[in-house]
């Protein structure tokens, strides 16, 4: 029995008895014990998955009653990096869960849905058959969907945003139903494998094999929150409870990307170049999209809902291009690109649970979400914003996280792969390129925004002089995923190297220093050094400050100048709407924003103003003009279709007659 | 050992070359200006006696500021460590630490993301205000950038600074191409409005409402307005050195041997103060453009960019 | 002319060629776009001298001092007058804006690179690989005639479009016949005597050379 073996065993275990004891713990118990026994069973599911990740082999089979070939789960490498990924995550996720989750959140059905939301999401990369595959994906949709439900009695958004995250996941799950039918009917068999041989020998057959990849793309990337599949994402994200938030935007999204990848390299090899070109195109759309929203978005959740489409469309980009050029030829900066997409899943996995933990925490303390809002908790919760603070490092892409190396190694693809002869990759590079450019610019803004408006100077509401540090398990996962983050970017060279193995990526080494060399294009990357680097330079210049301090103290004054030492209120501070008021203006024909200000003036004269209001609404461009027709037609025909009930018992009966005679007509033929 | 120790020297000297002729560049640009506007001007030396007034002055810090302590000091330390990446005096890099193009960007971002926190942390509608307007023209900045290192980095097929500048020397030839060209001419604009020169911020000004840089440190005093100071003036220094190499490469030292340093800091003095010179000199005859007029700029220098790009393919 | 001179001459007039579109589409001074109409003409001459040194071909210089004289002087010439009998305008509010141009040039440019592979295909001449810089003038030229209200920059636009006809058949036809060429030249400079009398009639007709208000001539 291998470590794999036994790893799967066991999570199942181990999950199956958090359930039961979610269920019937007393509710003071309640969120201690489910949550520490799931933590146990998404770091057994981590530790399988890294296990897996290093080439041991192992597998569950679980028979069924059903006419069908018996359930498996292997994890082959691939599928253990993203298991891995999910173990983390959920292990981050449980451990601030014990702390975080109150009121309709802690509830018996909430945890129990949680304790079974976990292991769905990690088992999703471990299934070896279509079935098992299906089964776990739905399973992994349908306990989100309660999850999410949590708390819909007080808000009445919830409702409405579970309602668009069912309908949308359950659309990605018919076409990937669609899809696998297709591969299934094609190949006789059930297993990846089996699929895997049938596309290879069935490749010239076009119509079908086309078919089938269309609409396994679609599932894959609604699930990943592509554009313009993405609409549920901000709204789900912002209402969920932050720890669940944190699953499903870092690895729930992921197993929408692990989808594509499973395409891309094991279930239908050498996908044909109109693939890749729009898996380039749905990326670049997603990820500018993506951070354009997030950028100019005000509740923290939903930014960081949006940057989720926004990194799954970085994600998708780096997967379209290690594809592009492979049918190229040039596989060095092919295997470089696959590199930097599992990369990219990886730290974003790292940096989205760390941000989202984060928002939890300062929801927990404050109640609010609203930027505009919020201010001045640095001093108030200094390690939720210490770890808050180096996530939007990463998600910001910059040195030294995760997120920096990722994005780092993904344009280093972009460079070295624009050598080959093919024109229509010579074109794509450099758009790309910018693309990924921009984002990152966004992405900075993004970040200053939320950390800049959220912890720092003065708070802009009631709600923010009372907040509190969060409890111990809620910091202790915030700053573990920080402290992952930033683990995985020094050590950049493991990682890279850990990642290429699972995709068997040639030419990615690791320097002696744990930094990372691309011998396939000829380019390295020290982060140990480069920190060390800054480190010196950073005593040298905080020496003298330090010896300064000592010479001159500071003096203290309780106003700031703001050029003339006004006493400013903290309403007179910048808001996260104003910060982001000169990108609406720039970004104007893609937002479309609506504005209204309205001038009250004085009775004595009109020219005396006493109050001005503004308001400005920012809704989903995408959903605005694709969803809402769709929607009113969706809604003109239920109207229609009302008619056939009328609620007489009598009508029913005679409707089982009609296909009672229908059914024999068709038997008899 | 030995060629450990020479490099961390070089890069030590250019450290300190850098270090001392950043607040000249920003003096003379300055003067330049004076003198071509028929003024007597402050004399180049005076940002040196600012730094010096400033570092002896007792800071003055208002309350509910968390780090302006601390981000001074982060963009005083990132801009040295631009400094010591970019190939200024010589090509010779920190061993194991290439120049590399894109680390030395994100380096850069590192302290634009420091002076924009620093605005924020502040408190008042000016810091934050310039803060916003900091970080919108960045992210806008970011795309020329990175297409135009794309663009310099092809014909080296590297991004590492120290194999661009040797193919440089190596064949002349390709800086006079009109893709170098038009890259070089792109990189420069985005350096401006990273530096925040006119065109697109106005270093001298002194009305609240258009600052960018002015407004974010505006509750700095003392010695951290000091380190803020001196850390733009070796970004800006560092940059304009960076495009003046690109331009003329010639004179950089490719070894660490006295003599070769020698001529490159000697080299490097000059390409700084005719620099600063035409920088100051042709700030007289620019206005600022609106704010909302910027993206049209970064989008006409990313155009540029661009062109480079695909105007390399087509000249090989 | 050795071969790298050869092909870095090349280079650089196609350099200045696209860059000089790019540039008429940044800039919203139209006595600029003339200049720099100017200057295209400048550099498709150069390119066919150059090609005409290296070929060794006497009757392709003559078409380079041509072009120069059509292109660089005399063009560029009647549009300024026409824009003189205008009273010097700016183009104010184009359909497009500045910003979403130049990104639309950068996308045309790529799309020109993309389409006129099997151009550059048909022979290994280092000036064939300049053939998308033509192609990229025809549509910037169009998009400059599409997005502009002035009439002036539709003649600017009309200009440059016929720049990019121009270069794309002397590279790939190696010079085409000189009476085609000068037949084309000369169209296109009917043309703009034309445009300049109309922009004129307009100007006396409406006050404005805003082509919208061509609408209102339309019978109802």
């Amino acid at each position: 029995m291998t470590a794999v073996d036994l790893g799967l065993r066991l999570h199942l275990a181990l999950a199956a008895a958090g359930v039961l004891v979610a269920l019937a713990a007393a509710p003071e118990r309640r969120a201690r014990w489910a949550g520490s026994l799931a933590a146990t069973a998404a770091a057994a599911g981590l530790v399988t998955g890294l296990a897996a990740m290093a080439g041991t082999e192992g597998r569950l089979t679980l028979s069924t009653a059903l006419p069908l070939a018996p359930l498996t789960l292997a994890p082959d490498r691939l599928g253990g990096l993203f298991m891995a990924i999910a173990g983390g995550v959920g292990l981050l996720a449980a451990l601030f869960g014990i702390g975080y989750a109150h009121g309709p959140s802690s509830s018996a059905t909430s945890w129990a849905a949680f304790v079974a939301f976990l292991p769905s999401v990690q088992l999703v990369p471990a299934a070896a058959d279509v079935v098992s595959f299906l089964l776990v994906w739905e399973a992994m949709a349908i306990t989100s969907t309660v999850l999410l439900l949590a708390d819909h009695e007080h808000r009445p958004q919830v409702l409405s945003a579970t309602r668009w995250y069912a309908v949308m996941t359950h659309l990605g799950f018919l076409a990937l139903l669609a899809g696998f039918a297709v591969l299934v009917a094609e190949s006789g068999g059930t297993t990846l494998d089996e699929l895997a041989r049938a596309v290879e020998s069935h490749r010239q057959q076009g119509g079908r094999y086309h078919g089938a990849l269309a609409l396994l793309t679609i599932g894959f990337a609604a699930k990943a929150g592509l554009v313009p599949l993405h609409v549920w994402l901000p709204r789900a994200h912002p209402e969920a409870p932050s720890h669940v938030s944190a699953v499903m935007s870092g690895a729930m999204a992921g197993t929408g990307i692990y989808g594509l990848v499973l395409i891309a390299v094991r279930l239908m090899p050498e996908p044909p170049q109109w693939w890749a070109l729009a898996l380039v195109a749905l990326g670049i759309a997603s990820a500018l999209y993506g951070i354009l929203q997030a950028s100019v978005a005000t509740d923290v959740k939903r930014l960081l809902g949006y940057s989720t489409t926004e990194n799954s469309g970085l994600m998708a980009i780096a997967l379209g291009l290690a594809v592009l050029l492979r049918a190229d030829g040039e596989t060095g900066p092919a295997d470089v690109a696959l590199v930097a997409c599992l990369m990219l899943a990886v730290s974003h996995a790292a940096f989205k649970t760390t941000l989202f933990l984060g928002a939890g925490s300062v929801v927990h303390a404050t109640g609010e979400r609203d930027l505009d809002r919020l201010g001045g908790l640095l001093p108030r919760m200094p390690w939720t914003a210490t770890a808050f603070a180096l996530g939007g490092l990463g998600a910001a892409a910059l040195p030294v996280t995760a997120g920096f190396v990722s994005e780092w190694v993904l344009l280093q693809a972009i460079i070295h792969g624009a050598r080959g002869e093919g024109r229509v990759v010579a074109v794509v590079m450099p758009l790309a390129l910018a693309a990924v450019a921009l984002t990152a610019g966004l992405a900075l803004l993004t970040m200053v925004k939320a950390v800049g408006v959220a912890f720092l100077a003065r708070g802009r509401s009631e709600a923010v002089a009372t907040a509190r540090e969060a409890p111990a398990p809620m910091v202790t996962a915030m700053l573990a995923g920080a402290g992952v983050l930033v683990l995985l970017g020094v050590a950049a060279g493991p990682l890279a190297v850990a990642v290429a193995g699972t995709v068997d990526a040639r030419g990615i080494l690791a320097t002696s220093t744990a930094g990372l060399h691309l011998a396939a294009v000829d380019a390295g990357l020290e982060p140990v050094r480069l920190t060390g680097g800054v480190l010196v330079l950073t005593a040298l210049v905080a020496g003298p400050a330090i010896l300064l301090e000592r010479r001159r103290p500071r003096r203290r004054t309780t106003l700031p100048w703001g050029c003339g030492g006004v006493r400013t209120s903290p309403r007179m501070e910048y808001t996260a709407t104003s910060y982001a008021e000169p990108l609406v203006r720039v970004f104007g024909d893609a937002l479309r924003p609506t504005r209204d200000v309205a001038v009250t003036r004085t009775d004595r004269a009109w020219f005396v103003v006493r109050e001005v209001r503004f308001h400005q609404q920012l809704e989903d461009v995408v959903e605005q003009a694709l969803y809402r027709p769709l929607q009113a037609v969706l809604n003109r025909t239920a109207e229609l279709a009302r008619g056939v009930q009328n609620g007489s018992i009598h009508r029913y009966l005679t409707y089982s007659l009609a296909a009672l005679i229908a059914v024999l007509a068709a038997v008899s033929r | 050992m030995i060629a450990w120790l020479s490099a961390v020297a070089a890069v030590t000297v250019q450290l300190v070359v850098m270090v001392a002729a950043a607040p000249l560049v920003v003096g003379l640009a300055r003067q330049s200006r004076a003198w071509v506007e028929g003024r007597a001007g402050a004399g180049v030396l005076q940002p040196w006696r600012d730094l010096r007034k400033l570092l002896l002055k007792e800071p003055v810090q208002a309350e509910g500021t968390r780090l302006q302590v601390a981000a001074p000091v982060v963009l005083l330390a990132t801009s040295l460590m631009v400094c010591a990446q970019v190939p200024l005096v010589g090509t010779v890099s920190l061993p194991g630490l290439p120049g590399d193009l894109f680390v030395v960007v994100s380096v850069l971002l590192v302290g634009t993301v420091a002076l924009a926190v620093l605005g924020l942390d502040s408190g008042t509608a000016f810091g934050g205000m310039g803060s916003s307007r900091h970080m919108t023209i960045a992210a806008l900045v970011e795309p020329t950038v990175l297409v135009a290192v794309f663009a310099v980095s092809i014909p080296a097929g590297s991004s590492a600074l120290s194999q661009i500048m040797n193919e440089r020397l190596a064949a002349p030839s390709t800086i006079a191409s009109p893709a170098s060209l038009m890259a070089v001419v792109a990189l420069g604009i985005a350096v401006l409005a990273e530096t925040g020169r006119l065109p697109v911020d106005n270093p001298a000004t002194h009305l609240e409402l258009t600052m960018v840089h002015e407004a974010m440190v505006l509750e700095s005093s003392g010695r951290d307005l000091a380190w803020v100071e001196l850390g733009s003036w070796l970004r800006l220094a560092a940059l304009v050195g960076l495009v003046g190499n690109l331009l003329v490469p010639w004179g950089q030292a490719t070894t660490a041997s006295p003599g070769a340093l020698l001529v490159g800091i000697l080299t490097l003095l000059a390409k700084l103060a005719l620099s600063a010179v035409v920088l100051g000199a042709a700030e007289v005859f620019l206005a600022k453009v609106r704010l909302f007029r910027v993206p049209e700029l970064l989008a006409g220098s990313f155009a540029l960019a661009f062109l480079a790009v695909t105007t390399s393919y087509l000249v090989t | 002319m050795p071969a790298t001179t050869y092909a870095q001459l090349v280079g650089t007039a196609a350099g200045v060629l696209l860059l000089s579109a790019v540039l008429v589409v940044w800039r919203r001074s139209l006595i600029a776009a003339v200049r720099l109409l100017a200057l295209q003409g400048v550099a498709l001459a150069v390119l066919v001298a150059v090609m005409a040194l290296h070929a060794g071909e006497g009757a392709l210089l003559l078409v380079a001092v041509l072009v120069l004289v059509l292109k660089a002087v005399v063009l560029p010439g009647a549009v300024r007058r026409a824009m003189q009998l205008a009273a010097g305008e700016r183009e104010e509010a184009p359909l497009l804006n500045p910003t979403a141009a130049l990104l639309a040039c950068v996308a045309l440019a790529g799309l020109a690179y993309v389409v006129s592979a099997p151009l550059v295909e048909i022979g290994d001449d280092p000036a064939l690989r300049v053939v998308p810089v033509g192609v990229s003038l025809v549509l910037i030229g169009l998009l400059t005639i599409a997005s502009r209200r002035r009439a002036m920059s539709q003649l600017i636009g009309f200009v440059m479009m016929d720049n990019g006809i121009a270069t794309v058949a002397l590279l790939t036809a190696g010079g085409v016949p000189l009476v085609v060429e000068l037949g084309v030249s000369l169209d296109v400079l009917l043309v703009v005597l034309i445009l300049a009398v109309l922009t004129t009639r307009m100007r006396s007709v409406f006050g404005d050379t805003d082509l919208d208000e061509l609408r209102e001539l339309r019978e109802e």
